[in-house]
């Protein structure tokens, strides 16, 4: 029997995307996630700009996640430069960070995926949601305070500088909202044992975990990419090892690594974060996934969820712990003179690895630059993630598949708007 | 009283300004009290059906298919309020509308045929009659959620049409222009921001876009004066609001 499954717009995921799958006497003859949102060609915009402007453009490449492409940025410049950033603009950094994947979660776990587990079409549309989805907007709020104190607002903040921040806060700032992340963490944390116990589909299955991983940190701003299949190099060298390559229905490009003969999907975000580098979480954490009866390594990209889950009360975590010891430094940023160059930087968006790479001419001018978004490096996975599914579903009707396709689409927390960014170099 | 229906649509952009919809956390949960979320694909599964009390729409028109959407959107509307610098005035995409499609295409996609765009990127209302235009990259979810109730009880929205400077100046910040001679572009931007750069001591970029009658030769003139070159100066006019600024430029000289 012949089945056409086809969602022209898919419904709570930031960005423009739809799915084609067609199956033919029993047989996958197509699978496509399609993306049509419009790209915007900021590479070629940032050619000729000054270094110190990157920031500032880069982040409008996505309202969610516009931390994070600030810090790829401004870490990537910085290298090149030679810049020894200090502690505490390290650590000020990482704050920031918190609030934006304390915000981005919350928004996916709460808002977008959650609503799939209790068969409704929005956070709003049943009376017995409507607590999750109000827990879920406290967080998210929270994280965006968080982000607002440190750079004045959360959508596309406007503090960091290369060789640091504009301003600093005031520590009574800051202070001043603890009391609501040590509630907030409080209740984070009870926010896995729900997670852990939605009911999730049995769509495990062997994958190429992919992220960074650092020493003494869970990883965030720094580290080299590991994966679970033997992948570990430093961050100069990663672009190397990835193959970016273009395919008709969608105007992002699609990325796996090379190996000897093919190019192998690979899943970038929480999940794959939590697999590697569940060991460099607090013990109270680590105790809240053992008391949740959650098995690590995990397997079925669903439970992203959880993975998130765990993260959010780690950044709040953090997010406490920075703030008690924090003093406002002396000085918001160190002075440096720029330098021609090249470097490669990637840091961990709420959604997984952002690669972008600078080159810099001796004005302080960028040459050319690439950016790799997770979204893009995930859009292989995600094909074969469903192809997974399928092989396993091909009995079921095509109005089953749809749904759980859709799901399994929605798991990745795919922001479409970023991944029509990639560069092909 | 039927709840009017409010619909949120999406071209060219990066999502922010939805976003800053949801960031009105609990006050979202209040909105959803006063108006009907019939459309906004970012969050519900609801289909596209019937008509608009308001439409919503964020992003830029780039695509041909766009400018077909938007005709059929304002088609379904009573009001059509665009929020953010991409649609209400073109947004950094928009950087494109002075240079090659070609070129920008070879320099991401190898194979840059198959990329279907238009060459330039425009505000919305070159293509359909806007009603309300909010600006900001992104908008202020205050200004949002105000000109929502606004429209509601039939008031005109109380949004600011002064210079960011008056803003600036109304909380006591010091001015970097003046005391640091940096090009700050608050005398030809609109306020709502709350004068956020300032306050970090960081030059206005100009994410609100050209506030009325704004004398951008004037203030360009200052900055050469600065030592900035005549390049420089544009360059500091080609950002979220490229198009707008540019235009007022254009406009009054
Ligand atoms: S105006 Fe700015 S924040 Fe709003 S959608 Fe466009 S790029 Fe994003
Ligand atoms: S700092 Fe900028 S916005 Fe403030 S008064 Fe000076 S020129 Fe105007
Ligand atoms: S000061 Fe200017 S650039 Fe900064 S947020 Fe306000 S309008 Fe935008």
């Amino acid at each position: 029997m012949n089945k056409f499954i086809k969602i022209d717009y898919l419904p709570r995921v930031e960005g423009e995307g739809g799915i084609a799958i067609e199956i033919k006497d029993g047989r996958i003859t197509r699978l496509h996630f399609k993306i049509f949102e419009a790209p915007r060609f900021f590479e070629s915009f940032l050619k000729g700009r000054s270094y110190s402007e990157a920031m500032d453009f880069t982040a409008r490449i996505c309202g969610i996640c516009p931390v994070a492409y600030q810090m790829s940025s401004v870490h990537a410049i910085e290298k090149i430069f030679g810049i020894e950033i200090e502690k505490p603009i390290h650590e000020l950094r990482r704050l920031l960070y918190c609030g934006e994947w304390i915000e981005s979660h919350a928004l996916h776990i709460y808002l977008l995926q959650g609503p799939d587990f209790y068969g409704i079409e929005s956070a709003w549309a049943s009376r017995q949601y409507m607590p999750i989805a109000k827990k879920g907007l406290g967080f998210k709020k929270l994280g965006n305070q968080i982000m607002a104190i440190l750079g004045g607002r959360a959508v596309h903040p406007v503090s960091v500088k290369v060789g640091g921040f504009y301003k600093t806060p005031e520590r009574k700032a800051l202070i001043a909202i603890l009391p609501d992340l040590e509630r907030a963490y409080g209740e984070s944390i009870e926010g896995i044992k729900w997670a852990a116990g939605l009911p999730f589909n049995n769509n495990a299955w062997d994958m190429e975990y992919v992220s960074l991983r650092h020493v003494d940190e869970y990883p965030i701003n720094e580290g080299h990419a590991v994966s679970n299949k033997g992948l570990d190099k430093s961050m100069d060298r990663f672009l190397e090892g990835i193959q970016e390559y273009q395919v008709e229905y969608s105007t992002a490009l699609h990325a796996g690594i090379k190996r000897d003969t093919s190019v192998s999907p690979y899943l970038v975000g929480p999940i794959s974060r939590l697999n590697l580098n569940n060991d460099k979480l607090p013990l109270e954490i680590k105790n809240a996934i053992n008391e949740s009866g959650i098995a690590l390594p995990i397997k079925n990209t669903q439970m992203g969820i959880i993975a998130r889950s765990v993260e959010m009360a780690y950044a709040f975590y953090e997010a406490i712990r920075i703030i008690r010891e924090y003093e406002k430094p002396d000085s918001p940023f160190i002075d440096f003179t720029t330098k021609a160059g090249e470097a490669i930087w990637i840091t961990e968006a709420p959604r997984g690895m952002l690669i972008h790479r600078y080159e810099i001419d001796e004005g302080g001018h960028v040459k050319s630059c690439t950016i790799v978004p997770p979204t893009s490096q995930n859009l292989g996975h995600i094909e074969s993630d469903i192809f997974h599914f399928l092989k396993n579903n091909l009995d079921k009707s095509a109005e089953i598949i749809k749904k759980e396709s859709e799901k399994i689409i929605r798991s990745y927390d795919p922001c479409i708007s970023c991944s029509v960014h990639v560069t092909y170099s | 009283m039927k709840r009017p229906r409010i619909g949120v649509f999406k071209f060219t952009s990066c999502d922010g300004c939805q976003l800053s919809i949801m960031n009105l956390e609990e006050k979202f949960l209040d909105l959803l009290e006063l108006f009907d979320i019939a459309y906004f694909r970012e969050t519900t599964d609801r289909p596209l059906t019937g008509h608009f009390d308001i439409s919503i729409v964020e992003g830029s028109i780039s695509t041909a298919w766009q400018k077909n959407d938007i005709v059929d959107i304002r088609e379904r509307s009573r009001y059509l309020i665009t929020i953010g610098a991409c649609a209400t005035a073109g947004g950094l995409q928009a950087l494109r509308n002075w240079g090659s499609i070609t070129d920008y295409k070879n320099y991401i996609y190898p194979s840059p045929v198959i990329i279907n765009v238009l060459s330039t990127s425009t505000p919305i209302s070159e293509h359909v009659y806007v009603d309300y235009e909010l600006w900001g990259c992104p908008i202020n979810e205050k200004a949002f959620s105000e000109t929502l109730i606004s429209f509601l009880i039939g008031k005109k929205p109380g949004i600011p049409i002064y210079s960011l400077c008056m803003e600036c100046k109304r909380m006591g910040l010091p001015c970097i222009l003046v005391s640091k001679s940096e090009p700050c572009l608050g005398p030809v931007t609109r306020a709502g921001c709350g004068a956020l750069c300032p306050y970090f001591q960081k030059p206005c970029y100009g994410c609100f876009g050209p506030k009325e009658d704004a004398n951008i030769e004037s203030l360009l003139k200052q900055f050469q004066n600065m030592g900035l070159t005549q390049k420089e100066c544009i360059l500091l006019l080609d950002k979220m609001n490229t198009y707008a600024y540019r235009k007022a430029k254009i406009e009054r000289s």
